[in-house]
């Protein structure tokens, strides 16, 4: 079985033996959708103790104001009224949210001042959230407006100051040299100069946050359910919030979540105000339910918004010898946690691309907007946005056609493992192949008769004003982060200077298996899942691992205060991370049942009896006992060995490749998955609108564990560039005013504009980790707006069309094709 | 209102309405303002029906009324009484899924779920009025769901394949 060789290093008759087919690799049906399709499924919008009540928020409307009054005397007097939390009182009693950065100081509802338009400024609650809406109508907010900082480029000049107390609306930044940065550009034949932008977008799950908070006064703790991500990381957020030890505050998130790509680990805030608004009630179960609304103008759930200066130094036979990057990030009213959001590009600094030397400088700035937060990607998208833009102008300047330059430049597969001049570590693949596979695949399909590029068609549509092109463009997605590099931006940068490798601690992946008495199989989760397939990946891997089937396997999600302290499901980690653990902690069980067998029944040394389909057997006897025979021989000892635990350490632990970059708290993504892309767009000269006809894309993350899983995940990223790269934005107006509050207005793509995706697969397992897979949760949004932005460039050649702004509108095309008129 | 909210300390208007809710009849006194999607999920319990933005874009909250799909958070309960409503609850019978539940299952056109129910109902109204659908008609037909994960090629396998599956066993359709 394929998912056992890792392990080959176990000791005699330690290998599990079976007759049954694999079932990883497989494109085996989910677990989790018949609960779904019949509307079983409980999400947290549906959790409903019977006597629960409704919180409601009074949010700001200014972007920028003192707060004069507040006076929630109308509120109170209403016969609904139920408990008024102000910022007063959080400030008399519990303790400033963690930020990203050190000098922050945010609470969960504004004190003296209102930084962005939705902010949170008083909480009440009432019988119905009907009631708790009238409500927040009666609560009076005095005012004293200030001017608003809402240009980034205008916030680095300090002219107005947001946060008095930090004394600069540059809190963070860093210039990071690898290489001969300055000789490279002196030496190289050309030097190229660009500026793009990166809009203000980000994932827009279908399901809003929400929690249901319960104050139990008896054992003075909170049961806090609730749809954040990463649950077992970023307890931290709620418990110090509350003035509480881990213990007291369980957060506990259900099996279905309804997306989250990031953006739901930011929710702290709805979970300690439901928390303290449930003390306040002594212990009446407190529930809210974030409006799709507040979610979109003040949800602290925007993402990455970057202007960027870009400075490629390159031969005239087309060889990059330089790169670097400038941007300012906007990362609105207060930095978050994932403040290294602007770090992550350094894990694929040069993409594809072999380049020694490199220069990489950020400024990260505070204006008066919600707060940033994590988006598939990661930061990566808009970073390889700006490279590749600057690659194809670099051609246009050459002369010469985009996909020979990109070819010149690729790592080649001879050069695997290949290490990066900021220390991460492609594992595998063969980029040049992968190219040249999709272009001759579209050139075959569709640079012919009857096709999309037909060039018959391509002219006919010319004469219509309708501009068909396509390019070619490889990209890596970095998979499966460390997580101490993470809190590089709150590190001393003497203390970084002085750290050795043993100072490294990555967070392993945490498991469970425990044995029930019918010989079913109970699996428990340390993380939580907002739709990747866990239950089904988990099921897979042990149905395969216990030899038994799919459906005698259970897998359940353990809370905060029972899992450890972990990374869980973000930065692509967990075809890797979860399978890792899921096999250690099979293993051991298997080991276990051996030695129970050996104790209690057979009396035999281990090393004569083997485990085997479901049970294990005595090679000298030929007796056997099935699963449910070992729980029973389990039940009366002291220490179960039917119940094991496994932590799986993160892979980098044991590859010295590794060491400079983890020391330094530089990015670690130990796997490449990379795709090669192939968008044909369609450009409507007169309308502006861009009609992607077919996207093409031939995607590699190693070994694929669900290809059904796999494929879904391309798409669905997919989806999300395409949404990235044509529509999607947060726009603010001059006054700070958000633009999007509605889904009339943050345009999200649907039947009516998603390409067809033709989709290919190559397998470069990855040497790195222990079942070949990499991690390609976040692919297809890393890589789709760059893919489709370089498409347009092709399509427009004539016009000397760049898109050096995502998302690229019609409106933007068509103002930049009359600006070129 | 709801039962969550029968401890109201004050007298809101209300107006008894009675709703056929997967073939039973519910009767209620519901305020004006409640919203048909918080009736199904809170007075019938029915939490298939997903609230995904209450502005009536994203479909998540998409039933039947008369078999027609209506977008529940853009309907007050009190527009349908009398009529008949069918949520996603009504379709399996017996345990059994439904062809285009179980399509969707067999074409992994789902992912976190929430926009599923939506989608399976607005596939029930798309197949009951056109049996043999093309792209056209699927994209034209589903345009009002909005989903955030699966990039929509497995939704339209699972529709194509539930069409064939109804066409096969003269399933009923229409009204149910």
């Amino acid at each position: 079985m394929s998912g056992a060789e890792p392990h080959s290093e176990v000791a005699a008759g330690e290998d599990v033996e079976t007759e049954q087919e694999s079932f990883v690799g497989t494109g085996l049906e989910r677990v989790e959708d018949r609960r779904i399709l019949t509307g079983d499924a409980e999400y947290i919008h549906d959790k409903a103790p019977e006597n629960a009540v409704h919180m409601a928020l009074a949010r700001s409307v200014h972007p920028h104001a003192t707060i004069v009054d507040v006076d929630t005397s109308a509120a109170e007097d209403h016969p609904d009224c139920l408990a008024v939390v102000t910022g007063e009182d959080l400030q008399a009693e519990y303790n400033p949210m963690p930020c990203g950065l050190n000098a922050f100081e945010e609470w969960s509802l504004a004190v003296d001042k209102v930084r962005f338009v939705g902010e949170p400024v008083v909480a009440v609650v009432a019988p119905d959230r009907y009631a708790a809406e009238d409500l927040v109508d009666l609560v009076d907010i005095e005012y004293e407006q200030h001017d608003p900082v809402v240009d980034a480029m205008d916030a680095l000049e300090d002219e107005t100051i947001i946060h008095e107390d930090v004394g600069t609306n540059v809190p963070d930044g860093e210039t990071m040299e690898f290489g001969e940065v300055d000789e490279a550009f002196e030496a190289a034949d050309n030097v190229l100069e660009r500026e793009y932008s990166w809009g203000r977008i980000s994932g827009v799950p279908l399901e809003t946050a929400g929690v249901v908070a319960e104050y139990d006064p008896d054992r003075d703790a909170f049961d806090v359910d609730c749809n954040i991500q990463l649950h077992t990381l970023v307890d931290d957020t709620v418990y110090e919030t509350l003035g509480y030890p881990p213990e007291k505050v369980n957060l506990e998130v259900p099996a279905d979540v309804g997306g989250s790509f990031g953006t739901k680990i930011a929710i702290h805030r709805y979970c300690v105000l439901a928390a303290v608004a449930s003390q306040q009630l002594d212990g009446r179960p407190v529930k809210f339910v974030e409006d799709r609304i507040e979610n979109l103008q003040g949800g602290d759930m925007h993402s990455s918004d970057r202007e960027y200066q870009v400075r490629l130094a390159y031969d005239d036979d087309g060889t990059i010898r330089g790169v670097d990057t400038w941007f300012v990030d906007d990362f609105g009213a207060f930095p978050r946690y994932p403040v290294n959001q602007a770090l992550k590009p350094l894990s694929v600094v040069t993409n594809a691309y072999d380049v020694e030397n490199v220069r990489y400088d950020y400024e990260l700035v505070m204006t008066n907007k919600t707060s940033q937060t994590a988006y598939r990607g990661f930061g990566v998208p808009a970073h390889l946005f700006a490279l590749e833009t600057a690659v194809d102008e670099m051609a246009h300047e050459l002369g010469v056609d985009p996909v020979d330059v990109r070819q010149a430049n690729l790592v080649q597969p001879d050069q695997m493992p290949h290490k990066i001049p900021t220390g991460n570590v492609y594992d595998s693949g063969d980029f040049p192949a992968a190219l040249d596979r999709i272009q001759e695949l579209v050139e075959g399909e569709e640079v012919c008769e009857g096709g999309l590029l037909d060039p018959d068609t391509v002219a006919a549509k010319r004469e219509e004003g309708k501009y068909r092109g396509v390019s070619y463009t490889v990209h890596i997605e970095p998979g499966v982060s460390g997580s101490d590099w993470t809190d590089r931006q709150r590190t001393e940068k003497g203390a970084l200077e002085e750290r050795e490798r043993e100072d490294v601690e990555e967070l392993p992946e945490h498991f469970r298996i425990e044995l029930q008495d019918d010989g079913s199989v109970q699996a428990y989760l340390a993380t939580d899942t907002s739709g990747q397939g866990h239950q089904t990946l988990v099921t897979q891997l042990l149905a395969d691992q216990l030899g038994v089937l799919p459906s005698a396997v259970e897998v359940g999600y353990l809370d905060s205060v029972t899992a450890p302290t972990e990374y869980g499901t973000a930065a692509s980690r967990m075809a890797v991370m979860l399978s890792g653990a899921t096999e250690g902690a099979a293993e051991e069980l298997r080991h276990n049942c051996r030695q129970l067998a050996a104790e209690e029944a057979f009396g035999s040394a281990l090393d004569d009896i083997v485990y085997r389909d479901g049970g294990v057997e005595c090679q000298q006897s030929g007796e056997r006992l099935e699963l449910a025979d070992l729980a029973d021989l389990d039940r009366g000892r002291g220490q179960r060995l039917t119940r094991v635990q496994y932590d799986y350490d993160h892979p980098t632990t044991d590859l010295p490749e590794f060491d400079e970059a983890l020391t330094q708290k530089f990015p670690v993504y130990p796997t490449a998955a990379f795709a090669a892309n192939a968008p044909i767009v369609e450009v409507d000269t007169k309308t502006g609108e861009v009609d992607i006809l077919k996207f093409y894309s031939l995607r590699d993350c190693g070994t694929r564990l669900n290809p059904t899983i796999v494929d879904g995940q391309a798409h669905g990223g997919i989806a999300q560039g395409v949404g990235a790269a044509l529509m999607e934005e947060f726009k603010y107006d001059d006054e700070g005013q958000p633009q999007a509050i509605t889904m009339f207005e943050y345009l999200l793509p649907s039947t009516t504009n998603m390409p067809d995706i033709e989709l290919e697969h190559s397998e470069t397992p990855s040497p790195f980790t222990a079942t070949g897979a990499k991690g390609t949760g976040e692919g297809g949004m890393i890589d789709g707006p760059v893919a489709i932005a370089s498409s347009i460039n092709a399509a427009l050649r004539e016009f000397d069309f760049v898109t050096d702004q995502i998302p690229m509108t019609p409106h933007r095309v068509r103002s930049r094709l009359r600006d070129e008129e | 209102m709801s039962s969550e909210s029968s401890s109201h300390s004050l007298d809101r208007p209300t107006r008894e309405v009675s709703i056929s809710v997967n073939g039973e009849t519910v009767s209620a006194e519901v305020e004006p303002r409640l919203k048909l999607s918080d009736f199904l999920r809170q007075e019938c319990g029915l939490r298939g029906v997903r609230v995904g933005c209450e502005h009536g874009v994203c479909g998540a909250c998409t039933v039947l009324v008369d078999g027609r799909s209506t977008k529940s958070c853009l309907t007050y309960a009190v527009q349908v009484d009398g009529a008949s409503v069918t949520t996603v609850e009504g379709l399996s019978e017996d345990g059994d899924l439904h062809p285009i539940q179980e399509s969707f299952h067999q074409e992994h056109a789902l992912q976190c779920g929430f926009c599923t129910s939506g989608f399976v109902m607005a596939t029930k109204e798309l197949l009951d009025r056109e049996p043999d659908p093309d792209r056209e008609d699927v994209e034209e037909g589903l345009a009002d769901n909005i989903c955030r994960c699966t990039g929509y090629q497995n939704i339209y396998d699972a529709v194509d394949r539930a069409a064939a599956e109804l066409a096969e066993a003269d399933y009923p359709r229409g009204e149910d």
